[in-house]
């Protein structure tokens, strides 16, 4: 299974998460990009923050809001790529809830690596009501997100 | 027209939400869902911009409040959904949108999808007077 992210904290009550995520060199998904120099790609940089920005903002409105709502990322704004990311990495992402409105919560987002920062972005997340066919991905999503919280404490 | 030419600045970030240059007109009248091609991530970029090129703030459910007004949640909308009451206050106020563009049951979440360039623009004229 391709999982990146380490480890994850959330504090709704103060907006805030910080995540570390570590990637391999050896991945086959990075031998094309690029050969002899695996370079993390931008997108799996914003996922990677969207993978700490999306349960921050579930967590914020159902402590918040009080609403179960699945988090969908729906646009990046202002994204800076500061730095490359050659490979292997380990990278610490920090979201902070900039706005937060029923239907989607904006997140300005860092990631960073050996202390420098390498992308900063505004991601909105659509805040989505689940239906019963993303039970499973909510639940395998959850379990995941269970294990990256243990490694945190 | 308001003094800093609103009407311009909200044409000018519509065509930088669309990605459309300088040249390409944008009027009044236009709807933005049905002229413009905008979708929900349209409008949601395009009210982030408005806020932050003003400085003010369009909280979600604005178009509703405003066209309700002073009329009781209940006589405004049922389940969701306009009232004729609440129909008829929403044609009010978004007055330049052709009439026969308004179902005959309005769900209150769609409402920004009836709303021209002009109407989005007297919005930030309200809002820009209310903070002054």
């Amino acid at each position: 299974m391709f999982e990146l992210m380490r480890s994850i904290s959330i504090d709704a009550g103060d907006g805030r998460a910080a995540g570390v995520a570590f990637v391999p060199a050896e991945h086959p998904l990075f031998a094309d990009h690029f050969p002899g120099r695996p370079l993390l790609p931008g997108s799996l940089i914003l996922e990677l923050a969207a993978q700490v920005a999306g349960p921050l903002a579930e967590e914020f409105v159902k402590t918040q809001l009080d609403l179960e709502r699945w988090a969908i990322l729906g646009m990046v704004r202002d994204a800076r790529f500061l730095q490359p990311v050659f490979l292997p990495a380990s990278l610490e992402i920090t979201a902070v809830i900039s706005r937060s409105q029923s239907s989607n919560v904006s997140t300005n987002v860092t990631v960073a690596m050996d202390g420098e920062r390498v992308m900063q972005a505004e991601l909105v997340m659509m805040m989505l009501e689940s239906s019963d066919e993303w039970t499973a991905a909510i639940e395998a999503r959850n379990e995941r997100l269970a294990r990256w919280k243990e490694a945190s404490s | 027209m308001s003094a800093r030419d609103t009407s311009a600045e909200v044409a000018m970030l519509v065509r930088q939400t669309l990605a459309l240059p300088e040249s390409e007109p944008i009027l009044p009248e236009q709807l933005f869902f049905y002229d413009l091609g905008f979708t929900s991530m349209d409008l949601l970029d395009l009210l982030f911009r408005i806020e932050q090129h003003f400085q003010i703030e369009i909280p979600e459910g604005t178009i509703y409040h405003l066209a309700r007004g002073d009329l009781a949640e209940a006589e405004f909308a049922e389940d969701a959904v306009l009232t004729e009451a609440g129909r008829q206050r929403l044609m009010a106020l978004l007055y330049d949108t052709p009439p026969e563009l308004f179902p005959a049951r309005v769900h209150a979440t769609t409402l920004p999808r009836f709303c021209t360039v002009g109407a989005i623009t007297r919005l930030v004229d309200h809002k820009l007077a209310c903070s002054s």
